[in-house]
């Protein structure tokens, strides 16, 4: 069992995760202000970039979710002080960090598929497309939540948390091409932010819906690094779950 | 067993403002991402701003940052005064001190500009560097800054009273100071905007302080008689929100 990952609890964490989101829906609408200001801004300024920053948009807001694991995750453990409550339970460590995550993925969902709605009428995606954009956003799902959770155990208040929490998703979701194209960003600039998981998964969402041209070797690397992201960070997630609860 | 204490006995004044200025300072040694956020945050956005649209904008852009950092602060105002109460259970200290609400409401304001410092003073030296600013649009800017700052930061005050968890702390300051953020024409000249935005924007503040900034600039067209009834309606609207804001302040429980 020393390797073996256990899951006893998952299915009722998610639930009571996704209903206790589902009753914070002031957050679930006020986590849509800032990708809708940066769409303003868009549509006042540079209106023919409206397709690419609606992309931009839904990959932002998966890599939010990670911002709100890591104020849950925090809130959970430092104002409710209810950690060692689930530690002591049969609620698995796996299970919470999986539960967590999953929840905010199902209860943030709903503004993603309102802002996918306008981006099928103003660009219509074609199947492939479709898929792309699925496994990207799950991609970025998956090391946003990680990067929530591990952050969130850094800390012993909430105040200290913000700022950081501030600071990941401007750095991930603002500077890099997440909002507009890839051609904006000088060419010495452009492997790097193909690294990057949230530009990396905009970039090729962009370029399989027809919205930017990148080189075949540009999309393998951003294709392999965003693959190679998300399962290494979500295991690494998992370790750090059962590690946290190993001592305490 | 009750105490009879002596309250006349006790200090009634301090130096409030150095204590909070204190407070603010600690916060930034002990915590550098919250120095370095604050400081990084309005250029995030004008990044953004500087590749998409028209760079005959960006003195406008800049301008606008300073102004949008300031009202921020308000934001940064809620959490401190929601965590003082919430979670280190702080606000029963302050009441029963001889602190009112108006030195408390000026402290938390007065702590919350220290961070924010350094990224007006970096906005103001590029702004300098990308336009002619006289010394008359210096004194414009510094006074719409100063209104904006004790306006929002009275807001964030006043919304973080009624809050009932740290839980409602992030969505209701981002809720509020974001959209007052979008709506106020900071980052782009009024004409701009649709019609029935550009009559919603007039009814906030910070639309009539970024057309006194954008005005006393020249980056938009603006003649005495208007720079004067923006002044007007600034003062104006800032008296009604700050009569909202006491009104909606709890200071002690009921």
């Amino acid at each position: 069992m020393a390797f073996g990952l256990r899951w006893g609890g998952t299915g009722v964490f998610l639930a009571t995760e996704i209903r206790v989101q589902f009753h914070e829906w002031l957050a679930i609408v006020t986590g849509t202000l800032t990708p809708g200001a940066l769409l303003i801004f868009v549509a006042i300024l540079a209106p023919e970039l409206i397709a690419v920053t609606l992309i931009g948009s839904l990959v932002y807001s998966m890599f939010l979710i990670g911002q709100r694991v890591l104020n849950e995750a925090a809130y959970i453990r430092i104002d409710h002080k209810l950690n060692e409550l689930y530690h002591a339970s049969p609620l698995s460590p796996e299970a919470y960090f999986v539960g967590i995550a999953g929840g905010m993925l199902v209860a943030y969902l709903p503004p993603s598929l309102f802002v996918l709605a306008i981006l099928e009428i103003l660009h219509p995606l074609s199947f492939v497309a479709w898929l792309v954009l699925a496994a990207c956003l799950l991609a970025v799902w998956a090391v946003s939540s990680t990067i929530g959770y591990v952050v969130s155990t850094l800390f012993k208040d909430m105040k200290t948390i913000w700022p950081y929490s501030a600071l990941l998703t401007n750095l991930f979701g603002i500077v890099p091409p997440v909002f507009y194209p890839i051609r904006f960003v000088p060419t010495e600039w452009r492997s790097l932010v193909l690294l990057l998981p949230t530009s990396g998964a905009a970039v090729l969402v962009n370029s399989v819906a027809g919205l930017e041209t990148i080189s075949g070797n540009e999309a393998i690397l951003a294709a392999a690094a965003l693959a190679v992201e998300s399962v290494a960070m979500f295991v690494f997630g998992i370790y750090w779950a059962r590690r946290m609860a190993r001592e305490r | 067993m009750a105490v009879e204490v002596n309250l006349a006995a006790q200090p009634q004044k301090g130096h409030v403002l150095a204590a909070w200025g204190l407070i603010g300072w600690r916060w930034i040694w002990r915590s550098p991402a919250a120095a370095i956020v604050p400081l990084l945050q309005p250029f995030f956005f004008l990044y953004f701003l500087h590749l998409i649209s028209d760079p005959s904008y960006f003195p406008l852009q800049v301008a606008g940052a300073m102004i949008f950092s300031t009202q921020n602060i308000g934001s940064w105002c809620l959490s401190d005064s929601a965590v003082f109460r919430i979670e280190l259970r702080l606000q029963d200290i302050f009441v029963a001190s001889p602190h009112d609400k108006v030195r408390y409401l000026f402290g938390v304001a007065f702590s919350n500009i220290i961070p924010a410092l350094p990224a007006l003073v970096a906005l103001g030296i590029i702004l300098a560097m990308v336009t002619s600013v006289s010394l008359t649009a210096w004194l414009v800017i510094v006074a719409c800054i100063l209104i904006i700052w004790v306006l929002y930061s009275a807001i964030g005050i006043a919304v973080s009273s009624r809050l009932r968890s740290q839980r409602e702390v992030w969505p209701v300051g981002n809720l509020i100071f974001t959209l007052l953020g979008i709506l106020s024409p900071l980052y782009y000249p009024l004409s701009r905007l649709p019609p029935v935005w550009r009559e919603l924007a007039q009814l906030l503040p910070a639309t009539y302080a970024a057309l006194l900034v954008q005005g006393s600039l020249g980056l938009e067209p603006a003649t005495a008689t208007s720079l004067a009834i923006d002044a007007g309606l600034l003062i104006l609207s800032t008296a009604i929100g700050l009569a909202l804001a006491w009104w909606l302040y709890q200071w002690r429980e009921r």
